[in-house]
């Protein structure tokens, strides 16, 4: 791609730019090759990359047809059908890149068929897929295998035990500058567990969010008590759980590991009582309760393919079902889909890991979830419950630069992903790549099926705007 | 008796819609008194996926016509009369297509069907295993998975005899469809463990040893049925092979890696002379698919779905060092044109039958014919050699009829409803939705 096949493309953003945008107005224009070159040595240059060619999904429910994506410096700045300006760009002459004062690349997806852009996916949790371990601005592989499988997959952000990460390969020869090991890390612990398996247990939660009530209730009143008398304390966190204090004052979501109807409902009654929204992994039984995790605010993380018979020692409806995250979701419950496999399984047996996450999806469209929910599910909620959804998940002006282009609906089970960007640099191209490259060959690869010569079927080629050597040739067109 | 007579009825219904342009007068009547003789099922669909072995594989705005648990006609709305007395199930923008035929299932019954006696167990039987509406079973039915081949584990080189049955009826004799319905083959890859280890050099000498035998045995029973030489004595060990020999059932056989799957073409295809079709085939098996099509051993493939690059796993295939290779498609790649889809359930769960060949298609399993669908139904009967009762909605067959939102490759696709030879025996708008 973005080998900028400079004239072609050059010409076609050039035809699509006009002076309108003041976003730009401020950007640095630099005039001669001195000054670039002082300004090469203080700061790297500005690096923009277009996307066009494809029908952008924001993630928002908006579908831009054939519409257009800037990036500049890693972020989205503009998405629309506007002509984007990229300043110093200069549209008389074609200016060789090292005498550009910015880093330009286009990825022009329209030779991907049916092309489609969609946020990077966000896997709620994985593993295996940054190599490393602990804090991975200093662990990170970015040559991992598995990274690439997992960008291969879509996947930009992932979840990790006690932070957020990215995805962020080394692609030798793209950059001109360092490995950004500091971007890697974009969010710190989100979650916090609390121990919900036994009566000991819940009745230890549920103390320790009295405890936290009563302190805050305390602390509010001292609130409004100081203003009057500026001697008096505040009053002390001593035997407060800080945990419990944050879960309450929303600065961290109570997490629970949670598949049985008593104990979900239990949880939607301690969340209505104290007033948080909690987090419920597996959730299994969670579409018998789904109205009372519906008013709770509750989200869910749950594998839709999980199966359980009912306990036939219970009245009750019980076990798993394949309408669960359907049945959720309508009751208002978010749901975010992770597989049962959190790794990437190479033993053969495709179609149950996080390289299939889409197909996890599949399934809980099988049982009834609306497609965007679906999308939402690998997307806006798992980076909301990770707390990056101000950064990631959706494809909105101010936001990180992660997307996929794929050849289709992204919960098709045959959609390959043709490109992943992250933070504004293209870190996978599947033509580029040995593992999926074989497979349904783009137009443009070496591996595409040769088109046997038949002179009699050869278009008459119209020439656009640049100079080609057969132009003459192609002018059958009226005058 | 009775039987028969029904199947000549309703051959003659058949006959007569096919010959007459049927028109509703034309069609023969009931006998009254008759079960069903209140009339058929007539299902109204936009698309019927029949995929017959040969003909046109789909129906558009089609109606399915059910009675006496076959399927009596199947043709365009505007070409088919539903005769009088019919009730009719209009499946609405749903198609429809024939039950899913697995011919590599372990939960029709409990799991003690893995008897490691010898190291070839061709009299062992999986029958006495069965267990009627079995749960794992039960998800299948949902699942669309209306026939199955039942069959003995992999831990000896023969592990016995499996049997083909119905997934959903109430009692053994019901399910029954054929009984021996295979006769189980592991060439290499488990039988390994058996007693103190045992190798491929020996596992081979051993399964020729009862092979040979085997055939010798049927042999000599059709050379007696044909009138020349004594009546044999009955062995019950090698009883099987007389099933084999007529073609009447086929060596289901655990084989993967090139080098196995060229082992099971050579020895049991073209050596034995035994009908066999390769079970699995995985790994780099696909490297094989043009000799396998050639020799007619059919590939019936699963659990593994992938071949990945063995450099950092397992180094025994040899091959593929760098790319994520399809098994079906690379079969497919290699020319043979008789491929299914396995679950090895529990090792895939039953009711994901349709996933595999959506796993096929995703890498590169080519569906243009409806392969795919082809691969879940008709080719998977014909290689158990059932395929005269199961696997296409056509006239005189069971009526194993699926309703499903669309294509069955697409995890989306949900089944709706399950008939087993005319029965409804899945309806979720009825009963507690299983998957």
């Amino acid at each position: 791609m973005i080998r900028f096949q400079a004239r072609f493309v050059l010409a076609l953003v050039a035809l699509a730019l006009s002076p309108s945008l003041p976003a730009f107005g401020a950007a640095p224009l630099i005039d001669d090759e001195e000054a670039a070159a002082e300004e090469e040595e203080k700061e790297p240059k500005d690096r923009y990359l277009v996307v066009l060619g494809a029908d952008i999904h924001t993630g928002n429910g908006e579908v831009l047809r054939d519409g257009r994506l800037l990036a500049k410096n890693g972020k989205i700045v503009a998405i629309g059908y506007d002509d984007f300006e990229v300043p110093g760009l200069d549209y008389d002459r074609e200016v060789p890149a090292d005498e550009r004062g910015y880093e330009l690349e286009i990825l022009d997806a329209s030779n991907v068929p049916n092309g489609r852009v969609y946020p990077g996916m966000v896997a709620f949790s994985s593993s295996g897929l940054l190599g490393g371990g602990g804090d991975y601005r200093d662990s990170i592989d970015m040559f991992n295998r598995n990274m690439l499988l997992g960008l291969a997959a879509g996947i930009t952000t992932t979840g990790q035990t006690s932070s957020t990460a990215k995805l962020k390969r080394y692609v030798p020869g793209n950059f001109s500058r360092d490995y950004d090991f500091d971007g890697v890390v974009i969010g710190g612990k989100t979650l916090s567990t609390v121990s919900w398996g036994t009566a000991a247990s819940k009745r230890s939660a549920r103390e320790k969010l009295a405890g936290a009530a009563a302190y805050l209730r305390t602390y509010r009143q001292w609130q409004v008590d100081v203003k009057k008398d500026k001697e008096l304390k505040e009053p002390s966190k001593s035997g407060v759980d800080s945990t419990m204090l944050a879960v309450l004052r929303g600065e961290i979501f109570a997490r629970f590991s949670a598949d049985y109807q008593d104990d979900l409902s239990g949880i939607a009654r301690v969340a209505m009582e104290f007033g948080f929204r909690p987090v419920i992994t597996g959730c299994r039984e969670g579409w018998v309760v789904a109205d009372e995790l519906g008013r709770a605010g509750a989200m869910a993380v749950l594998t839709p393919r999980t199966r359980r018979s009912k306990d036939e020692q219970l009245v009750a409806e019980g076990g798993s079902s394949i309408e669960n995250a359907a049945i959720l979701h309508s009751h208002g419950v978010q749901v975010a889909i992770i597989p049962g496999s959190r790794g990437i399984d190479l033993g053969g047996i495709a179609g149950r890991d996080i390289m299939h996450l889409p197909i996890e999806v599949g399934f809980a469209i099988r049982g009834g979830l609306p497609d965007d929910a679906g999308l939402a599910s690998v997307t806006t909620v798992p980076a909301r419950l990770l707390g990056v959804g101000h950064r990631v998940g959706t494809l909105e002006v101010g936001k990180d630069c992660d997307l996929i282009v794929t050849d289709g609906d992204l919960l098709h089970y045959q959609t390959f992903v043709q490109y992943t960007v992250v933070d504004g640099d293209l870190v996978y191209d599947k033509q580029d790549e040995l593992y999926f490259a074989h497979i349904r060959p783009r137009d443009d690869s070496l591996l595409a099926p040769l088109v046997p010569f038949d002179p009699a079927e050869v278009p008459i080629e119209e020439e656009g705007d640049d100079e080609g050597e057969d132009s003459e040739e192609g002018d059958d067109e009226d005058e | 008796m009775r039987d028969t007579m029904k199947k000549i009825g309703s051959l003659l219904v058949a006959v007569a819609i096919a010959t007459t342009g049927a028109s509703a007068s034309e069609v023969v009547p009931a006998t009254p008194g008759e079960p069903g003789a209140e009339g058929g099922l007539a299902i109204l669909t936009k698309k019927a996926l029949c995929v017959p072995l040969e003909g046109p594989q789909v129906v558009n705005n089609a109606v399915v016509l059910i009675r006496d648990g076959k399927i009596e006609a199947v043709g365009p709305k505007s070409k088919t009369e539903i005769p009088a007395g019919y009730a009719v199930f209009d499946a609405g923008e749903n198609w429809v297509m024939p039950g899913m035929v697995d011919l590599h299932c372990h939960v029709a019954g409990t799991f003690d069907l893995n008897d490691m006696v010898y190291l070839t167990n061709p009299g062992i039987r999986a029958s006495t295993a069965v267990v009627p509406e079995y749960g794992a079973l039960k998800r299948g039915v949902a699942g669309g998975v209306t026939s199955v081949l039942f069959i003995p584990g992999s831990g000896t080189n023969v592990g016995g005899q499996g049997v083909l049955v119905k997934t959903a009826l109430p009692t053994y004799e019901e399910m029954e469809i054929k009984n021996p319905g295979s006769m189980k083959l592991a060439q290499a890859g488990n039988p390994e463990r058996f007693m103190f280890g045992v190798g491929r050099s020996f596992m081979n000498y051993n399964t020729r040893n009862t092979f040979r035998r085997g055939v010798a045995y049927a042999k000599r029973w059709e050379a007696y049925e044909r009138g020349e030489g004594e009546r044999p004595e009955k062995d019950i060990q090698f009883e099987v092979f007389r099933s084999l020999m007529a073609d009447e059932i086929r060596v289901s056989t655990h084989t993967q890696i090139y080098q196995v799957v060229n082992m099971t073409i050579r020895m049991i295809a073209k050596e034995m002379g035994v009908p066999v079709f390769i079970d699995h085939g995985t790994f780099d098996g696909w490297r094989a698919g043009d000799i396998a099509y050639e020799a007619g051993v059919n590939a019936i493939l699963g659990p593994r779905n992938i071949d990945v690059p063995t450099a950092s796993f397992i180094n025994w295939s040899g091959s593929n060092p760098e790319r994520i290779q399809g098994v079906a498609a690379g079969y497919q790649q290699m020319g043979h044109k008789m491929i299914g889809f396995n679950t090895d359930s529990p090792v895939i769960p039953q009711e994901e039958l349709q996933l595999q060949a959506g796993i096929g298609m995703r890498y590169g399993f080519d569906d243009t014919n409806l392969e795919a669908v082809r691969g879940l139904t008709i080719i998977p009967a014909t290689t158990a050699r059932i395929h005269k009762r199961v696997g296409s909605l056509e006239p005189g067959k069971d009526a194993d009829v699926l309703i499903i939102t669309g294509h069955p490759a697409d995890p989306r696709s949900s089944v709706e409803t399950v008939f087993i030879e005319g029965q409804k025996v899945y309806d979720p708008a009825v009963q507690r939705r299983r998957w």
